[in-house]
């Protein structure tokens, strides 16, 4: 009996530390305002390219690109500034920074897990993010026109999806991350990484743009299910298996990425030597 | 087992790269690295029983950090054993780092946006502290270093010493029973120096927490410590009481004196002569400036490994 | 003007010292610029795999567009960025008055003393795709095209220069800038493409606003055969109107850091 209560206290506890770090990272962010919106600016331009690029394709080739139209597209670059939003966590290039001024020496000395900071840390970024960026999300609207028309239960696919997608990016760049600790050449594994997150999950294109072959090899990655699968939820039409597998793959992945996290944890805290800090 | 800190010849080396300048020499590094062996820490052992404050004292590169860093689980040694509490410090059991804590000189724990206030809010739930009992822990400890005004100030409107003194509150919110401060008094200003040293002690006192303090001042050593341990080179080269030390170590003073004509006038004499010798020379002189100074740690140690 | 030039010279000098020390980067930076190049690549080649012409720029013309950019961006990466990042750093962390003391001209010595040398690899890389981009042309570039070229290419390099330097200046007032780098790295990619493709209002803000248009589509006009001597006045004319705007607009800033006129 002691042994469920002290399981309920732990879970309680960590539901406590993630409402209290994520608290903080709102005040925080209602206070820098001016700069969350420079940063939002320049995370923007991304998608809009693509989405001018792809438009003008489709309005050269009599307004549908492989059965996709120019609403469409413009429907699928604005939902991936929402699901960008929600997917940025911290990036394993600030590992360097993090060791040498000793925010993670500072972590190790605490009693809770440090992936935990940075999950409820990013969490918390969220709320003043979306509440800054939904009036861009509406100009964008208004310019583009984008053709939105999603089913309740895909609304709800989708909410769920982010949140996913947000799990699954926050463990998997937390395990680059500690790369740093085994190697001073961790940052061109990282850029490798990038590259093909960027080409194999939707990031780019809409993976029904991409070659045969690269969309089999998205099939065994990770990385659609953190942009392509919650964009295309909301914007495509998608049955409800396909929906209710997906949340699905991203539970498994999410599984995979705990483990990799665990391990990796224990591997790189024997190598770390904390010199300096 | 003794005591709460048991240390057994601990040891930590370091495997650095060789740098050498030059192209050739970096050439050759690409395809054959060298590496140095760098013995931090060489084989440390000692006990420390509950309640004491044991001052580390030691140059900069002697391994009394590295030391601290073992027993407060950031790192894992290379040899020897060391048991804190009746845990391995490097297994680094929840259990443990919730009894004890690290405090670091010029070091920043806290959010640097919000007021401490926040922040020690956070750590609350960290340490998964029931509230009421943290409310009190917090508002005495508050009370303990006068800083009820700037907890609410976000910290990096603070100062280097103010900073320092919220810092130290946060990291004994949780009342650990052990406690591991690295250079706590660094870069500050002497009122402040005192301010936390008064501080640490009241703490010891009223908790009875054991305290592991390094530092290269020796007035933090004695003002809070009875018994220091000597470091240097990452081996122990005295542990006993303070005063055996200054008799031991401090066995010299030098007198500086700036004469009326502009000549300088340094010397050594030994500790017990140094009033008579500081008489001597005021009569024989006119003196404008005059300096009795204990050796510097560097120095006096140096002189120890020597002999 | 001759101790200006002198000063330039030095801070190169030990630019290239120091960074002779860190070889390794050096690999480092080609294995970076080759990895950027082929993304590049392969996005280019998505997008032409299901088209012939954006926005009437064939493949080849695209890649020249392509190559100037990654040209331009070596020279941002490996000397404007750097040197305006430290300046935001010095202004918020207060360092700035170290280097206001020396009885040189602030503005050449915040613009130069920093050098990511190995980021140059970047400007082989471009001009490498260029090159390819040019040579797959159906018409030939002579050499009055080629001169054209390389002026632009400086004129856009001084563009770009300046809108660095007046963003930079603005940390005068808004102490934190740390998002000016993702911002520009965000913002830069917008000319990869052809300026015609963005709809109006973004097409002036990314010319006027923002120079990449002036900065990397006009020198890719100059090798393509679509470059009018008018663009080409305009283009003078406004790096020259810019640049006097963001000496000007740095001295005033200076002045209200230091609590006296420079």
């Amino acid at each position: 009996m002691s042994v469920m209560n002290a399981q309920a206290g732990a879970v309680r506890s960590m539901v406590d530390f993630y409402l209290t770090g994520m608290r903080t990272q709102i005040q925080i962010g209602f206070q820098y305002r001016a700069a969350t919106y420079m940063y939002t600016i320049g995370m923007l331009s991304e998608p809009v390219i693509y989405l001018v690029v792809w438009r003008t394709i489709a309005d050269q080739h009599g307004g549908t690109l492989n059965g996709i139209g120019g609403g469409q597209i413009a429907a699928y670059y604005i939902v991936w500034t929402l699901v960008r939003t929600f997917n940025i966590v911290f990036t394993p290039f600030g590992w360097e920074w993090r060791i040498r001024e000793g925010e993670l020496s500072a972590q190790l000395l605490r009693p809770i897990h440090p992936v935990h900071y940075d999950m409820a840390t990013f969490a918390g970024q969220k709320i003043p993010w979306l509440i800054m960026y939904a009036p861009l999300a509406v100009g964008l609207g208004f310019i583009f026109h984008p053709s939105l028309h999603p089913r309740p239960l895909e609304v709800v696919v989708f909410f769920v999806a982010i949140w996913g997608a947000y799990v699954i990016r926050s463990l998997n760049h937390f395990v680059l991350g500690m790369l740093t600790l085994f190697t001073t050449r961790a940052t061109a594994l990282f850029q490798i990484w990038f590259l093909t997150e960027l080409l194999v999950s939707g990031r780019l294109v809409p993976l029904t743009f991409m070659p045969q072959w690269a969309q089999s090899i998205a099939a065994w990655l990770p990385f659609k299910w953190t942009f392509y699968f919650p964009i295309e939820a909301l914007v495509g039409a998608m049955s409800t298996e396909t929906l209710l597998t997906g949340l699905l793959w991203q539970c498994l992945w999410a599984a995979i990425g705990s483990a990799l996290v665990f391990v990796t944890f224990r591997l790189s805290v024997r190598h770390y030597s904390a010199v300096g800090n | 087992m003794a005591g709460v800190v048991h240390v057994d010849a601990l040891e930590k080396v370091f495997r650095v790269p060789e740098r050498e300048a030059g192209l050739r020499a970096s050439l050759r590094s690409l395809v054959n690295r060298q590496w140095r062996e760098v013995r931090a820490v060489d084989g440390v052992s000692f006990d420390v029983e509950a309640g004491e404050v044991v001052g580390f004292l030691g140059p900069n590169g002697a391994g009394k950090t590295t030391t601290l860093k073992m027993l407060s689980g950031l790192l894992h040694p290379t040899g020897g054993g060391a048991r804190v509490l009746g845990h391995v410090p490097w297994g680094r059991e929840r259990e443990y780092l919730r009894r004890m804590t690290l405090v670091m000189g010029n070091r920043n724990q806290l959010q640097w946006d919000l007021p401490a206030l926040d922040s020690f809010e956070l750590n609350r739930a960290i340490y998964r502290l029931p509230r009421e009992p943290f409310r009190e822990t917090r508002d005495e400890l508050i009370e303990l270093l006068d800083i009820g005004d700037l907890v609410r100030k976000p910290v990096r409107q603070l100062s280097l010493g103010e900073r320092m003194k919220v810092e130290v509150v946060g990291s004994l919110l949780h009342l650990p029973q052990v406690l591991f401060l690295d250079e706590p008094t660094i870069g500050l200003d002497v009122t402040m120096q005192k301010r936390i040293r008064n501080f640490i002690a009241a703490y010891n006192e009223r908790y009875g927490a054991t305290v592991l303090l390094t530092s290269h001042y020796m007035a933090d050593v004695e003002a809070l410590c009875k018994r220091v341990i000597v470091i240097h080179h990452g081996k122990l080269l005295f542990d006993g009481r303070l005063e055996a030390l200054a008799d031991r170590f401090g066995a010299y003073k030098t007198i500086e004196a700036v004469l009326a004509d502009g000549e300088t006038i340094s010397m050594q004499v030994p500790r017990n002569e140094t009033s008579a010798a500081t008489a001597r020379l005021l009569a024989e002189n006119e003196v404008h400036d005059l300096t009795v100074e204990d050796p510097p740690i560097e120095d006096v140690i140096e002189q120890v490994f020597a002999s | 003007m001759r101790r200006g030039l002198q000063l330039a010279w030095t801070y190169t000098r030990l630019g290239v010292l120091n960074e002779m020390q860190y070889r390794a980067n050096f690999f480092v930076a080609i294995f970076q610029s080759l990895l950027g190049v082929a993304v590049s690549i392969a996005v280019l080649a998505l997008v032409y795999s299901h088209t012939d012409a954006l926005h009437g720029w064939t493949q080849s013309e695209l890649l020249v567009v392509l190559g100037v950019q990654i040209l331009l961006g070596g020279v941002i990466h490996a000397s404007v960025q750097p040197n305006m990042e430290r300046l935001t750093q010095d202004v918020q962390d207060g360092k700035l008055d170290f280097l206001l003391s020396k009885p040189a001209d602030s503005q050449l010595m915040i613009s130069l003393r920093e050098l990511r040398l190995w980021q140059l690899v970047d400007v082989v890389s471009g001009a490498i795709v260029v090159a390819v981009g040019v040579s797959r042309l159906q018409t030939s570039v002579g050499i009055g095209h080629a001169f054209a070229f390389l002026a632009l290419l400086l004129v856009g390099a001084s563009l770009l220069y300046c809108f660095w330097l007046i963003l930079a200046t603005g940390s005068f007032w808004v102490i934190n800038m740390w998002f000016l780098s993702d911002l520009f790295e965000g913002v830069y990619q917008v000319g990869r493409w052809p300026i015609g493709v963005y709809p109006g209002w973004l097409r002036y803000s990314m010319t006027y606003l923002v120079p990449i248009g002036f900065a990397v589509t006009v020198p890719a006009q100059a090798v393509t055969h679509r470059l009018h001597w008018v663009t080409v006045v305009v283009a003078l004319g406004f790096a020259t109107v810019v640049f006097v705007v963001a000496r000007r607009f740095w001295r005033f800033g200076l002045s209200r850091y230091s609590g006296a006129s420079a």
